[in-house]
């Protein structure tokens, strides 16, 4: 497996860095991660950020180094920002997954552009859904029956609330205070409990859950982008203010990879649709 | 990565300085203390949380003598809320996370016992929204009351500082903390819940003081088994009366079942009136933060409640903030005091909100007294109407109102509020209220990129400025000053005078019978002014920047003040943090106050100290 041939590689560099010469902290491609949130990223590093971050790291004969925290509020500030405890530099360089002009950090060029899914699960009377808009058409006592998720602050419970089926939604925090479960998890648990029926999620994690069950068990439709309401966005790599060499360095190697970035990505079920050649951050500061 | 905080209990011999408690119930004992002012022994100094002393040793017109006594160092680094307790002589104090409780020996400055409790780290700052701090401790039945960050509420030995329960108040997994300090009421402890980021449905929960097992437990949301509301009994004011709520109030406001993730935490100050037997406190903001996501005027959050102390079944219940737009939680304390309004004696309950509004309410019955704004740059909405109790928006300075696609400017307050969490003070004497007080407004932009947990929507990026326009008319004046400390006549609703300071005050006031009110700034003074005129009386800087509450109280015959210094907080978090990079005008980390506080790392550093004030001999 390819993973395992650069996992060895990279220990075989750290080793003779070692060996050579005691390895400066430039030396490592340093970043910080969720140690639980597939598909993102994982301890055990599964996670598809993990896989870019390796194929990075190898690209560029450093030791990769994690810096692990749970992605929740201040996530930016204890980690990416944060000085190390011994006063010389920081937790790390890089965070593998932010939107594209996130304005808590500097952004490299994104590296793949997804879109909100309606995830459905098939064989509980939904299967004729084709599009969302089908949804917000059902006669009343369909429409009853729906048990649909609906994110704190999501884009998919705004469209809910447009198509006036806000009464339907059954609420989840977008965020989870549980270090030991993610909300992509949590989601893939009651959909298969039947606590619910369908989601609209965010691309990664929707491809979370199909790939959690056997294939063709969801029925997913992407969800359109309209002018009130945005469900696509692009996907960056966030470093801190001001670190301008890096920020090149990782732009010049997604340019270099983003083939391979696709690649990885694919492989873990993700809708994605082409990168929009005006997102990013403008640049007027 | 666990990095569990050891327990750690100092043997003592000087232990056997404190009295043991001998009245019957704690609810007496407590009281018999408050009304001594040798005590500190609540949050509030007493019940009815006036944070008045009947103390007169410093005056107004020695008070410019007054000079540090000693100091004591807590060995954290956070954002240091709360004061310390005085109860027979023995001195406590607290600190935010880790939340190591100290007992001081007020003769030999040495510490009798400490207590730090076992958290996980890794588990528990995760989150905490804004900084780690705790608000303090309670006593009673001869037992200190430590609400952990972590949800533990645990009872301490006073004389010891072991252990005698604890009890598991809330579920971190579901992003439940907790930073408010309990109130002891009879034989119970009454606590809430922080974690209104992560869409907790808030609750006020009541434990056997001697046992720890819970007694009651009231949502502010959700059908009335839950929030202990009775449809034809509990009433809230409407159509210019007091009306019987009726059934599932609680849930009738919130589409489908928003309100299971319906927010209305309780992060902040309870009062208990003894002979109504009744407690105060205000509940937060709903949730979801996106107001267009939750049509509705989203009851209970955002209102102040009565409760019944032995049974938790809710009197009355008023919502300040209908359907919030802009962050006014309504957390902030409930003043319990006896006033003549519209020439009638009231037993009135006094509040100041986030909101900018301070009401007076007829505490037994929850009537709409006076409600008007404590500073005139408020413009959210114009006044409230006292008939309905609602505030009478101003679509201008309405972000849904606007839609989401334009950004809304100058809207005051900010999210901090026009005044937060800081503990007013009110005195008998000149019958008037402190307030700590910010002075700033925000602008919504929206069509942000925000990010959760993996998942990006469009969300808004708040930032805030001075409205430099003045407190007392709202006439335009280029000021630039953050903070305020202000006299107000909850009676009336005028305010009497008012203070400019550069940046909020986010310290309680203590209002004392020598004619004085102590309070403390950002930048780290304690000063004391004239209470009648506000005229500035003496002050002194502090080693760090002050969020917590002034206290006073008195030692083998001498008058003491007290106040921890440390800065933090939400207006502190830029340093308490580490966010202040200084690289990005935008900066919206520590939701939106990290640009405006800026300068405010010129002034002070990091730091826990208790500083203790007295007349030289």
């Amino acid at each position: 497996m390819k993973m395992f041939s650069t996992a060895s590689r990279l220990l075989m560099t750290a080793t003779l860095a070692l060996a050579t010469i005691s390895v400066n902290a430039q030396d490592k491609f340093r970043v910080c991660a969720d140690p639980l949130n597939p598909p993102y990223s994982t301890k055990e590093q599964t996670g598809y950020e993990n896989k870019i971050a390796a194929l990075f790291a190898e690209q560029l004969g450093q030791e990769l180094e994690y810096t692990w925290l749970p992605e929740r509020i201040g996530f930016i500030r204890n980690t990416l920002k944060a000085e190390n405890d011994n006063g010389e530099g920081f937790k790390c360089d890089v965070v593998m997954g932010v939107p594209a002009g996130y304005d808590l950090t500097d952004t490299s060029k994104p590296y793949f552009h997804s879109t909100y899914v309606l995830l459905i699960a098939k064989g509980r009377g939904w299967d004729d859904i084709k599009d969302s808009a089908q949804l917000a058409n059902l006669p009343l006592e369909r429409q009853e029956k729906l048990k649909i998720a609906m994110f704190d602050r999501g884009p998919g419970t705004e469209w809910l609330q447009k198509s006036g089926l806000l009464e339907q939604g059954i609420p989840y925090q977008s965020m989870t205070g549980d270090s030991e479960h993610n909300t992509a998890m949590q989601i893939e648990k009651d959909l298969r409990a039947q606590k619910i029926d369908m989601v609209i999620l965010w691309g990664p994690m929707a491809g979370y859950v199909q790939s959690q069950a056997p294939k063709g068990s969801y029925i997913a439709i992407p969800m359109q982008s309209s002018p009130g309401l945005k469900f696509d966005f692009s996907i960056a790599m966030g470093l801190r203010q001001g670190d301008n060499k890096r920020k090149q360095q990782l732009n010049e190697l997604i340019d270099k990879n983003l083939d391979k970035i696709q690649a990885i990505i694919a492989s873990y079920d993700i809708a994605v649709l082409p990168i929009p050649a005006d997102t990013g951050k403008k640049d007027d500061d | 990565m666990k990095k569990p905080v050891k327990n750690w209990l100092l043997a003592s011999t000087v232990a056997t300085l404190l009295a043991a408690p001998t009245v019957s119930t704690a609810n007496d004992d407590l009281e018999k203390l408050t009304q001594n002012p040798a005590n500190w022994a609540s949050w509030g100094g007493d019940y009815a949380g006036t944070r008045y002393s009947k103390l007169s040793q410093i005056n107004a017109q020695n008070v410019k003598n007054l000079q540090p006594a000693w100091s004591f160092s807590t060995g954290v680094l956070r954002g240091h809320e709360g004061g310390p307790l005085v109860v027979n002589g023995v001195l406590y104090i607290h600190t935010p996370f880790p939340n190591t409780v100290y007992a001081i020996d007020q003769k030999t400055k040495a510490v009798i016992w400490e207590f730090t409790p076992t958290m996980d780290a890794d588990v528990t700052i995760p989150v905490m929204c804004c900084d780690t701090v705790n608000r303090g401790l309670a006593y009673g039945d001869g037992k200190i009351f430590l609400q952990q960050s972590d949800t533990v509420l645990t009872a301490l030995d006073a004389k010891t500082g072991k252990r005698v329960w604890s009890v598991q108040n809330g579920d971190p997994k579901l992003g439940m903390t907790n930073t408010n300090a309990p109130l002891v009421v009879k034989d119970k402890v009454i606590t809430g819940i922080s974690g209104g980021e992560f869409g907790v449905r808030g609750f006020l929960a009541a434990y056997n003081i001697r046992t720890g097992q819970l007694e009651w437990k009231g949502y502010s949301m959700g059908p009335d088994k839950d929030t202990l509301l009775k449809p034809g009994k509990s009433t809230t004011w409407e159509n210019g009366k007091v009306t019987p709520v009726g059934a599932d109030s609680g849930t009738s406001t919130w589409k489908g079942d928003q309100w299971k993730i319906g927010g209305g935490t309780t992060w902040g100050w309870y009062s208990y009136d003894p002979k109504l037997n009744l407690v105060y406190y205000g509940s937060g903001n709903p949730s979801t933060w996106n107001p267009v996501q939750r049509p509705g005027d989203n009851k209970w959050s955002m209102s102040l409640w009565a409760r019944d102390a032995d049974t938790g079944e809710v009197k009355w219940v008023y919502q300040v903030t209908p359907h919030d737009e802009w962050d006014y939680d309504s957390i902030n304390e409930s003043v319990l005091v006896d006033q003549e309004v519209n020439g009638k004696m009231r037993k009135t309950m006094v509040h100041f909100d986030r909101n900018g509004f301070g009401y007076t309410l007829d505490r037994e019955s929850g009537e709409l007294l006076v409600a008007e704004k404590f500073d005139k740059a408020v413009n959210w909405a114009s006044h409230v109407d006292m008939k309905s109790g609602r505030p009478i928006v101003v679509p201008e300075f309405s972000p849904e109102f606007h839609g989401e696609d334009v950004t809304t400017v100058g809207i005051c307050p900010a999210a901090l509020g026009a005044k937060n969490q800081q503990p007013v003070s009110y005195s008998p004497e000149t019958g008037l209220f402190y307030i700590s007080g910010n002075h700033i407004c925000m602008n919504y932009e929206p069509f942000e990129v925000s990010y959760t947990a993996g998942q990006p929507y469009v969300g808004s990026t708040v930032s805030m400025m001075p409205p430099g326009v003045d407190v007392l008319t709202g006439k335009k004046d280029d000021s630039t000053n953050l903070g305020q400390f202000t006299a107000f006549d909850a009676k009336t609703g005028k305010i009497a005078w008012s203070n400019k300071e550069q940046f909020s005050v986010w310290s309680g006031s203590v209002a004392t019978a020598g004619g004085v009110v102590f309070y403390g700034t950002l930048e780290g003074y304690l000063k004391a002014v004239d209470a009648k005129t506000g005229k500035e009386l003496y002050k002194f800087k502090t080693p760090s920047g002050i969020i917590g509450n002034v206290n006073t109280w008195e030692y083998e015959g001498k008058q003491y003040v007290g106040v921890l210094s440390g800065i933090g907080g939400w207006a502190g978090i830029g340093i308490a943090a580490g966010l202040d990079d200084g690289t990005s005008a935008t900066n919206s980390e520590g939701l939106g106050a990290v640009g405006a506080y800026r300068s405010l790392s010129s002034y002070t550093k990091l730091g826990g100290t208790l500083t203790v004030f007295a007349l030289p001999n």
